[in-house]
């Protein structure tokens, strides 16, 4: 009971038992549901909790109060989480105190379908089905069941100062290589050439690497997709990337945030498209999107990740058959709200097709090129039988070679080990 | 000539020792600068590409910009921090207190056993329990609630240990005033050992105080919800956002401290006390 | 009845006042630790995805993959590498530092208050500090605007590992909010020496380093043990300014990365493997509770001197 007995010594923590690690931000476990305590009903109508992490834009937590205020067959209570989130939610799935609703990045965990966690959603789509991005709905279908609603397209993709580009006489990169010569070509005293985070890319070109060497974390059969000669040299290259001397690392804030870029820190950095409206602002018309570009002239092709936050149910609710209406309301029925979800709050992709063609704000400029990145260039950020335990053990491995420098093929061997054991315990 | 060599020698150790002394100190408090000195600036100023020592100019505002930020609720947090703080400090005190007389004074068969019932959690980090803690306490339904924060944290073994060491060296003959019936042990406590304690009372409730004003771990897991938010948890927020205003991060952060920073400058006496008492084995 | 009721309640009815006394107390530590302890140690027999309150007995399946694991037993060595350097190098400075003040002979308070400031702070404050201000990767960041002055290139404190700065940021940030705390100890140590003893020393003629090896450190020796026990308890138990410093969009590398930060991401994070988190957590108990009970006697734990 560390936390809380932590509370009364810990800080300086002479106390053997109650444990510094505060920080053990586990981060997690959360409850409040915003249920009333008898967690039923109020007068008729059912009541309903209904989780969200915190996003990044001004007025979104508004926008979802609002949404839940119109629906009138429940009183829907919205509980807005920063922190943590999927540690918050994983952990509060546990209790009977957890949400009725909640949003999950690309769908609840295979755990947490195999647990009985979620709840099976597939006859909430009904004809709507086709309309929604296939590969977001593939994404979070276990089975043949689908386990959540896929509200807004996410994705990630490199950006860059058109100014710079153009004063050192460089072309848009189209291969690794290209990047590179670009990224030493960029730095100079005050401006670093790239920017992909302050660990160097460990936390998102994971993914990329692989794409853009025509593989992937797992092949279709659900086997491990990169124990390939093409993973090792992509690999290596994020490494030399590394040690050029034209990454920015140690920024006070991560590839998440656009300040690097906008605080003209770095020439390009791999960001998030919601980081765009920021940009546009602080460099208006003087930036670029690219995918992260090919292995080489002759491997691979460009990528981006997408992902999505999918809305699902909680197998312990009470009012699961409520919390199924309110989804298929909110993020089946209610296409307006699904568009100005999408668009009002900074730039994000409708999850159906319909909604895109809609958009306005991506039919022109950088967002109209990320949409077509999507489309043509877009890899689920992870599969859904890729496991934490098959991530840490990518990451660790990631870290040691970009970092460290150690042989990309003897890691890659390790990590497969890792993951065909994941992979046949999932199946088990 | 020797004795006079020898003064040589001590002013300019004396000197040496100064310097060395100065030198620290400037080294200890530069992190507190510069948390006031970053708090204060502009974001330009922060991240210019030449540090400067003073911000061209004092963003005062930031402090109000905080206060007005809805997104991190600064003086409720400021306020659920003082509640837990106190009462839990309060509660400890008197079951910490009244666990410790009896396991001192109190004549009982088996108080060995129990003795070591308890010192036996210290050596249990809190890794371990942390999410069965956490199911147990949500099945009671004290998530985001202040029960929920202050309760757990009301049981603190070392506290516990302390008082009963404290209690054993307590001089008998100022109990042996009082008579030896049973009702005594209350009256006794009550009467004679507390108001003959407050030195150590108050060094125990400093650094319970400290201790709950810094707690991080367990505000963080068993409140969510913005409403039960302790400073720590504010302030956890913001650099965890998905973007970081950094003069508000640090300005919040120095918000954070102050309280203690004052407790620091007036109670230190009491303060010094309780730490002193925590690594006293004998 | 009456006869059995009145045994129980002790001569004097001491039973039932030690009830009175010690009763609420041990009641809470059972409902808020012991409950929650017993839970966990259950949990590590079983397979515990994603539950608390599994069905899928493993035996010691568990323990076996958490002693087979490569990094959990990496981070049982980041441990022990980490708290060889910190102990001594904290035990050294807070005992210079309580040396330095209690000779000083003007502003001895004020240095005291100094020191001991930090104290106030917490692991989450001066990790903001440390990361975002000091050991900033970037050119304004203090250390880096420093080395400029010379000409030196920025360092990416906390990106590279070759060679590992990431110590430097997290040893420093450590010794600041911990120095303090064990001068205080160690003040108080001195202050129990006897002036006649070194009286007595300075007669014999011995001075500087003589005294301290031979008066000041023999004197200090239960307070050195107590502050010893103290820093490897914490190391052991080291979290807050690792994850503060090091994790980074919900990733942590592998390096630098002690025993319980690998617990939390494999079980308490979005892992929520339970069963393996709780084996690792007994495991780690076990070895912190030897640890700690080789060196409790010095404590003299448990004596009731009545």
């Amino acid at each position: 009971m560390s936390g809380a007995r932590g509370n009364g010594f810990n800080r300086r923590q002479f106390l053997i038992g109650a444990g510094g690690m505060a920080a053990m931000a586990v981060a997690g476990c959360g409850s409040n549901t915003g249920r009333s305590p008898d967690s039923g009903s109020s007068g008729s109508k059912p009541a309903l909790s209904q989780w969200y992490h915190q996003y990044g834009e001004a007025g979104t937590q508004q926008a979802v109060e609002r949404y839940a205020k119109e629906y009138a067959d429940a009183t829907v209570t919205v509980q807005w989480s920063p922190g943590d989130y999927d540690k918050k939610a994983a952990s509060a799935l546990l209790t009977d105190g957890g949400p009725d609703v909640f949003e999950y990045g690309n769908g609840p965990s295979i755990d947490m379908v195999k647990g009985g966690q979620v709840v099976d959603l597939t006859d909430l789509l009904g004809d709507a089905k086709s309309d929604f991005t296939p590969s977001l709905i593939a994404r979070m279908t276990y089975q043949g069941k689908l386990y959540a609603i896929p509200q807004v397209t996410d994705m990630q993709l490199l950006v860059y100062r058109k100014s710079l580009l153009s004063a050192a006489g460089i072309q848009p990169p189209t291969t690794v290589d290209e990047l590179l010569a670009a990224a030493k070509k960029l730095t100079t005293d005050k401006v670093k050439g790239l920017f992909v985070g302050n660990d160097g890319g460990v936390g998102i070109l994971g993914g990329p690497a692989l794409w853009s060497a025509g593989l992937d974390y797992l092949k279709e059969d659900n086997t491990f997709g990169f124990d390939d000669p093409a993973a090792v040299e992509s690999l290596r290259k994020l490494r030399e990337l590394f040690t050029s001397k034209a990454l920015l690392l140690g920024a006070p804030t991560d590839w998440s945030d656009p300040s690097a870029f906008t605080q003209g820190l770095t020439a390009m950095q791999f960001t998030g498209l919601w980081t765009l409206p920021q940009i546009q602002k602080a460099f208006p018309d003087d930036f670029g999107v690219l995918p992260w570009p090919k292995l080489n002239s002759s491997t691979g092709a460009p990528s981006v990740p997408v992902g999505a936050y999918g809305s699902a149910v909680n197998a312990k609710s009470k009012n699961v058959d409520a919390a199924k209406k309110f989804i298929k309301w909110l993020w089946v029925d209610q296409a307006d709200k699904q568009l100005d979800w999408a668009q009002s709050f900074g730039f994000h992709i409708p999850a159906r097709k319909s909604l895109a063609e809609k958009a306005e704000k991506l039919k022109s400029g950088p967002a109209a090129d990320a949409v077509k990145f999507v489309n043509e260039n877009g890899h689920a950020q992870t599969p859904l039988l890729w496991t934490p335990k098959s991530g840490t053990a990518y990451s660790d491995a990631l870290n040691r070679i970009i970092k460290n420098g150690t042989d990309p093929a003897g890691e890659i061997k390790a990590v497969k080990a890792i993951v065909e054991a994941e992979l046949q315990r999932v199946a088990g | 000539m020797a004795v006079i060599q020898r003064s040589r020698a001590d002013k300019t150790g004396i000197v040496i020792r100064y310097v060395v002394l100065a030198v620290g100190a400037l080294l200890f408090l530069l992190p507190f600068y510069l948390l006031v000195r970053n708090g204060l600036a502009t974001e330009q100023d922060i991240t210019s590409p030449s540090w400067k020592l003073f911000p061209s100019s004092l963003q005062w505002s930031n402090i109000a910009e905080l206060f007005n930020n809805p997104a991190v609720p600064m003086l409720r947090s400021l306020i659920n921090s003082l509640v837990i703080a106190v009462v839990q400090t309060v509660g400890v005190l008197v079951i910490s207190g009244l666990a410790g007389y009896g396991l001192a004074r109190i004549p009982f068969r088996y108080a060995n056993a129990v003795f070591y019932f308890i010192v036996a959690t210290l050596l249990i980090p809190a890794a371990v329990t942390f999410v069965p803690s956490f199911v147990l306490v949500s099945s009671l339904g004290w998530v985001s609630t202040l029960r929920g924060l202050i309760i757990p944290g009301l049981f603190q073994a070392f506290a516990t240990f302390l008082f009963r060491q404290y209690f054993l060296n307590f001089p008998r003959e100022l109990e042996e005033a009082a008579a030896l019936d049973g009702t005594a042990y209350w009256g006794t406590f009550w009467r004679i050992v507390v108001p003959n304690s407050k030195g150590f009372i108050a060094a125990i409730a400093t650094i319970t105080f400290i201790g709950s004003w810094n707690a991080f771990l367990w505000p963080l897991v068993i409140a969510p919800d913005q409403s039960a938010w302790t400073v720590q948890i504010a302030l956890s927020t913001f650099l965890t956002a998905q973007t970081i205003d950094l003069p508000q991060l640090f300005i919040a952060a120095t918000i954070a401290i102050l309280p203690l920073v004052v407790m620091f400058v007036f109670l230190q006496r009491w303060i010094v006390a309780g730490v002193e008492r925590s690594g006293i084995s004998e | 009845m009456s006869t059995v009721t009145t045994r129980l309640r002790g001569r004097h009815d001491r039973n039932l006042w030690f009830l009175i006394f010690v009763g609420p107390f041990v009641l809470g530590l059972v409902v808020f630790v012991y409950i929650p302890i017993l839970w966990s140690i259950w949990l590590s027999f079983f397979d515990a995805h994603n539950t608390v309150t599994p069905a899928n007995f493993v035996g010691l399946g568990n323990y076996v993959d958490m002693l087979a694991d490569s990094a959990f037993r990496s981070s049982l060595i980041t441990f022990v590498v980490f708290a060889l350097f910190i102990v001594p190098t904290t035990f050294v400075a807070s005992l210079g530092l309580a040396l330095l003040v209690n000779r000083a002979r003007f502003a001895k308070t004020f240095f005291r208050s100094v020191f001991f400031l930090p104290t106030a702070c917490s692991y989450v404050v001066a990790s903001l500090i440390w990361k975002l201000s000091i050991f900033s990767g970037v050119r304004f960041g203090l250390m880096n605007t420093v080395l400029g002055w010379f000409g030196i290139e920025p360092i990416a404190w906390l990106s590279v590992t070759q060679p590992p700065w990431y110590w430097l940021v997290i040893v420093t940030a450590r010794m600041w909010l911990q120095a303090g705390f064990y001068m205080i100890l160690f003040l108080a140590g001195l202050q129990r020496i006897a002036p006649s003893l070194y009286e007595a020393a300075a007669i014999d003629g011995a001075t500087g380093w003589k005294v301290l090896r031979f008066l000041t450190l023999p004197q200090l020796r239960a307070t050195s043990t107590a502050v010893l026990l103290l820093l490897l308890i914490n190391a052991f138990q080291a979290f807050d300014e690792f994850y503060n410093l090091l994790s980074s969009s919900g990733q942590y590398p592998p390096y630098a990365r002690p025993p319980l930060v690998y617990l939390y991401y494999a079980a308490l994070g979005q892992g929520q493997d339970f069963g393996h988190g709780s084996a690792g957590a007994v495991i780690l108990t076990l070895l912190i509770a030897l640890v700690a009970l080789g060196q409790g006697r010095f404590l003299g734990l448990g004596r009731r001197e009545d």
